[in-house]
């Protein structure tokens, strides 16, 4: 009992980790259909800034991350302004080559900035961990769990409540009667942009002390979190979190009590068989196409 | 003479005239002009336009996007080397294998494919791609796990050794033979049954195209020339490590034919020139360049999808716009 509680918090963690990368995958594919395969990249740069500023300039580590955060935003705006942009004429399939040579530029600059050693960032709350029912977890653990899900309720609460989460949801429904209804599209997919960058970056910070930063670190994260976006649906804001949570419980349970080795590929056979009998994931519905 | 011009413009005599160039190359590296590295990397570049070829059916013409090549093309190189050094058998019997294999999975994901669209299928494919690199990472006695596979030089016949060059020209002459196959399939009726459900599937359906077997067919040939690829790359490169065969690389592909053309066969090489030859070859040589070189194909990529969304391939014809744009203006002022 312990230990499946200890397994199934861990997975809580990378679970919340992978949802923060799929909702900001999934904000940017609804509002400007693009699938954004540069999400993990832009996380890894931002990851690089907050460890740059904490490790080179001596920040406190809240302050570099805070600095993180802006520097994502800035970038997301940028992106959208100087990019995506100018492609509304281009086809999907096209527009996700852009986000491939936007990854290309990310994984250029890095180096060139930030030099070629791995680098190393420490947990937010160094140590002290948590005991219940015989299990275990670091207060950085519960705190990255519990700020994920903070994270993501203030998210769905602005999306489902706000006036800016309406006009995002009708962006997402159908950008051409949103602009006629006089919804600021541009600024809502650049917001959109922004919020992916920021939630980028808190996936990135939250996964760094488990590894080293480095050119990958979220190279997994973000096939993972595509693979939530299709588990839970590309049709809904909260489908890929949910997703992002299976994946992340039965990856860890499947690697604990099946198979250290063939744990993951068992998970991903899993996942396309049930893709197999429900092809629009778990919440999506099938489009029904006009002939 | 009339005839000669004639000629050049059936797309068969300019694709093997485009072989024979091809295959001048390691002469100019003889001379001095070019490194022998340039060999290697621009030989690397004809393999991936070879399964760049395969996709740019599969995407093109029947509108299927798949992120998976690289993963199929992977599982082709492993296999190749593995029956050629650890089995001893003989190149062809590696390359059967090595594209037999791969060609039944990729028919089971055309199976699939049929219940899924956009993309779902593309990321179900990328899920496969995922299953196939750990596997290579994780079965050692098989694949040699992270060190990498090695494997040798083709052997034809049983009895050719051939080395850089001439497995340079085998490379060449794949290429150009698959360029035939291509221009022919998707100019016959698998092209055209391929651009009706493309159009629309239930008016394709209506006309009597059998959705199965032609999605199925697309699949097997987008299959079938990634390990094609996969078998030259192992015994090219003469190496294959589990990292090389990520998301990455199903993406460039995406790219090249983006980038090159969508349903043009030249457009497809250009491409693979422009992803993968342009920063070795020309951007490493400036000294300044030589550090951003990714970073300048990157921001070239993302360029040429913003001002050239349908493909470099189609440039001469924009510029032929202009110049008549131009005339008419001239007449006008005349």
């Amino acid at each position: 009992m312990g230990i499946f509680l200890q397994v199934l918090l861990r997975s809580l963690e990378t679970g919340s980790i992978y949802a923060l990368a799929a909702l900001g995958i999934i904000i940017v594919y609804r509002t400007s259909n693009t699938v954004n395969f540069a999400q993990g990249a832009i996380g890894m740069f931002n990851a690089y800034v907050v460890t740059f500023f904490f490790s080179k300039f001596g920040f406190p580590l809240w302050v570099a991350i805070i600095t993180g955060v802006i520097s994502a935003m800035i970038m997301g705006l940028l992106i959208d302004i100087l990019i995506i942009r100018h492609t509304k004429k281009v086809s999907a399939v096209a527009k996700q080559i852009v986000t491939l040579g936007l990854m290309m530029v990310l994984l250029g600059v890095v180096p060139l900035l930030f030099g070629v050693d791995p680098m190393r960032l420490p947990k937010l709350i160094e140590n002290g961990d948590i005991k219940l029912l015989g299990a275990s977890i670091s207060y950085n653990g519960s705190f990255n769990i519990v700020f994920g899900l903070a994270i993501m309720a203030s998210l769905f609460y602005i999306l489902q409540k706000t006036k800016w989460g309406l006009a995002v949801r009708t962006t997402a429904s159908n950008e051409y009667t949103a602009k006629l209804m006089g919804v600021p599209t541009k600024t809502v997919t650049m917001g959109a942009w922004a919020v992916a960058g920021v939630l980028g970056v808190l996936a990135g910070t939250m996964v760094a002390p488990m590894t080293s930063v480095t050119l990958n670190l979220m190279d997994g994260i973000q096939i993972d979190a595509l693979i939530a976006c299709v588990l839970g649906g590309f049709q809904t804001f909260y489908g890929p979190v949910l997703g992002a949570y299976i994946i992340g419980i039965s990856r860890n349970l499947l690697l604990y009590y099946v198979s250290s080795i063939w744990g993951e590929q068992i998970l991903y056979i899993l996942i396309l068989v049930f893709l197999v009998f429900r092809p629009h994931g778990l919440i999506g519905k099938k489009i029904v196409k006009k002939v | 003479m009339k005839t000669i011009i004639e000629k050049l413009k059936n797309p068969r005599f300019q694709f093997i005239l485009f072989g024979i160039v091809l295959a001048a190359i390691p002469n100019l590296a003889n001379v001095g002009l070019l490194k022998t590295s340039h060999i290697t990397i621009i030989g690397g570049t004809l393999i991936y336009a070879i399964a760049a070829l395969g996709l740019n059916i599969l995407l093109g013409f029947s509108g299927l996007i798949t992120l998976g090549t690289a993963g199929f093309m992977g599982l082709a190189t492993y296999i190749s080397a593995y029956v050629t050094i650890n089995m001893k058998l003989p190149f062809e019997v590696a390359l059967l294998l090595a594209v037999l294999i791969p060609t039944l999975i990729g028919i089971l994901v055309g199976l699939v494919s049929l219940k899924m669209e956009g993309m779902y299928l593309a990321i179900a494919t990328l899920c496969v791609s995922e299953i196939l690199k750990k596997t290579f990472e994780e079965l050692d006695m098989f694949t040699n796990g992270f060190s990498g596979k090695q494997a040798g030089f083709p052997v034809l016949f049983g009895s050719l050794q051939l080395d850089r060059t001439t497995t340079y020209y085998l490379i060449v002459f794949v290429l150009v033979l698959i360029m035939l196959i291509t221009y022919n399939m998707i100019n016959g009726q698998l092209g055209r049954a391929l651009n009706a459900m493309r159009g629309s599937e239930a008016a394709a359906q209506a006309m009597g195209i059998n959705l199965l077997k032609y999605r199925l067919v697309a699949f097997a040939l987008a299959t079938i020339f990634a390990s094609i690829a996969g078998v030259l790359y192992v015994h090219f490169i003469r190496f294959s490590y589990p990292t090389t065969w990520n998301l990455k690389l199903s993406l460039d592909f995406l790219a090249m034919i983006i980038i090159g053309g969508l349903r043009s066969i030249f457009g497809t090489v250009l491409g693979a020139f422009i992803v993968f030859a342009v920063p070795d070859l020309f951007l490493k040589q400036i000294p300044f360049l030589n550090q951003i070189s990714y970073v300048f194909n990157g921001v070239l990529i993302i360029l040429v999808v913003m001002f050239y969304p349908n493909g470099v391939i189609y440039i001469g014809h924009d510029i032929k716009g202009w110049k008549e744009k131009f005339k008419k203006r001239g007449q006008k002022n005349e």
